[in-house]
């Protein structure tokens, strides 16, 4: 599903994001990217759904290498992958069932498709019933549950999630972990980076550790070290 | 189709409630320098109107001597027949006709009146040329028939036409300068208000490109609403212009009938061609403000 060779990426002459990465992410598989900030975890993220572009390296994404993908092509990749973010990125002024919705209309589905799909993912999620609650009337996990249900809705190949429990209590983040388990057992590649090193322990997937760009380790059902 | 047309429409109204101020300041400054355009443009129609009027009416008259002969009319006569690329017509006013032209512009001065008998009267020829605006011209055939045989003098209204023409240049120059300005400052109103409103909703536009939206669908709003405050703005500025136009109309049939100002009056449609020229530069200022902003702002 994704594969990566020899991908650098440096944002200044000083400072090299990612050094000469290469791993592979079969299809369904949930893969943990670990090590500190600045180590280059979120800078692979970006890369993989192109909002930044390596210096060398190819990365391929469902058979398609996408460093050279004409900005015209660059939609259609987004439209199979999901993003989750730490700071839930989600429109404050926009209820719950709109911020899902959103996500399925700015690509253009019919009102129809978008009124059975997104009350059958805000269930998925345990939202149901909260459909009409704006954000700030949601806890911090709610509303990580809503940007998954968001990410998610357009039935991604791929989800991305930058320290999706970064902001949530330790209790919260089991619980949205459990969710993204769930969604990743629906066959669903996910690519996580993580500081949380109980999470990585309790979920025993596959484990790349980088340090200052560098892939320093690659271990199935790893912890974090 | 039909989601996606709701969905611009909808953003774009949305979007224009949410910076109210700046929507507001943008589409008066857009209708206030539109209607500078559409004044410049009906100042010029009504600058040509008076000199059209001139050009239907203006005469060179060739004044003859009272002892002007038969072969002398005739020769020329002859010229005025012979460049008829620059004398339309003419007609030929005898001692009598002359007789009673006196009496008509010298009805308030019978002392001079009497002095001018038909004896010593100028018989004329009136000219109509076919380019009455140009002065050049105009003076050129005069001086040629100056030379003429039995010719006592050749006038035409020369100060007339060049102080219209001098008005005409003078205002159409600085009103289309000023109205320059203007619409160029509504541009960069417009383009800051789209600005504005894309960096407001940086968090939608990011989460838009990330799902997968294509730039054109993320621009189109952006341009939509551009364009909507350009035609306001021109909306307005018709409105203005048809008010403008109306009050100049009544009070002109106020000022006394020869004043001249009559022919300042628009009134044969032009003003209505004026208000969608207005239309069309404002949809043409917004889209390309709002188009340049969008296009430049939404790497967000």
């Amino acid at each position: 599903m994704i594969r990566l060779e020899n991908v650098t990426k440096s944002y200044s002459t000083e400072v090299v994001a990612v050094k000469d990465a290469s791993f592979d992410v079969a299809k369904g598989e949930f893969v943990f990217l670990v090590g500190p900030s600045g180590s280059g975890k979120s800078t692979l993220l970006r890369m993989l759904n192109r909002q930044d572009r390596p210096e060398r390296g190819a990365v391929w994404v469902a058979g398609r290498n996408i460093v050279d993908l004409p900005g015209g092509r660059i939609p259609m990749l987004r439209r199979n992958i999901g993003n989750i973010f730490q700071d839930y990125k989600l429109l404050l002024e926009k209820n719950v069932f709109e911020n899902v919705a959103f996500a399925q209309e700015v690509i253009g589905r019919p009102k129809h498709v978008i009124k059975q799909q997104v009350p059958a993912v805000l269930d998925l999620v345990g939202l149901a019933g909260k459909e009409e609650r704006m954000p700030n009337q949601l806890s911090g996990g709610e509303q990580q549950r809503v940007s998954i249900a968001r990410a998610f809705v357009n039935r991604p190949l791929i989800l991305l999630a930058d320290e999706p429990t970064g902001n949530l209590d330790p209790a919260t983040g089991e619980g949205i972990m459990r969710l993204l388990d769930r969604i990743n057992k629906t066959g669903t590649t996910i690519v996580m980076a993580t500081h949380d090193q109980r999470i990585v322990n309790t979920m025993r997937k596959r484990v790349i550790q980088l340090d200052r760009g560098i892939i320093v380790r690659d271990q199935a059902r790893g912890v974090y070290e | 189709m039909l989601s996606r047309v709701r969905y611009i429409f909808r953003e774009t109204f949305d979007s224009f409630r949410r910076n109210a101020t700046l929507t507001v300041a943008s589409i008066i400054t857009a209708a206030i320098s539109l209607l500078g355009v559409g004044l410049t443009l009906l100042s010029q129609e009504g600058f040509d109107n008076l000199l059209s009027k001139w050009e239907g009416g203006v005469e060179m008259i060739i004044f003859m001597r009272p002892d002007v002969t038969a072969d002398q009319r005739a020769l020329i006569e002859a010229n005025l027949d012979g460049n008829n690329q620059f004398i339309e017509s003419w007609t030929y006013c005898d001692v009598d006709c002359s007789l009673a032209e006196r009496d008509r512009v010298l009805a308030a001065e019978p002392g001079t009146r009497d002095l001018i008998t038909a004896d010593n009267i100028p018989t004329q020829y009136k000219a109509v040329p076919t380019e009455a605006t140009d002065v050049a011209l105009l003076r050129q055939v005069t001086d040629a028939f100056s030379e003429g045989p039995g010719v006592f003098e050749v006038v035409f209204a020369e100060d007339q036409i060049s102080l219209i023409e001098q008005l005409q240049s003078f205002f159409g120059f600085r009103l289309f300068l000023l109205s320059g300005f203007l619409l160029l400052a509504a541009i960069l109103l417009i383009w800051n208000t789209i600005r504005t409103a894309i960096f407001s909703r940086r968090r939608e536009i990011e989460v838009m490109k990330l799902v997968g939206a294509t730039d054109w669908f993320i621009r189109v709003p952006f341009m939509l609403e551009g364009l909507l405050h350009g035609v306001i703005g021109g909306g307005l500025a018709s409105v203005g212009l048809f008010a403008w136009n109306s009050q100049w109309t009544d009070g002109v049939q106020g000022f006394p009938p020869n004043s001249g100002f009559a022919a300042l009056v628009i009134t044969n449609g032009y003003d209505k061609f004026v208000m969608l020229i207005m239309l069309a530069i404002g949809a043409i200022a917004g889209a390309i403000g709002s188009g340049i902003a969008a296009s430049k702002f939404l790497d967000v």
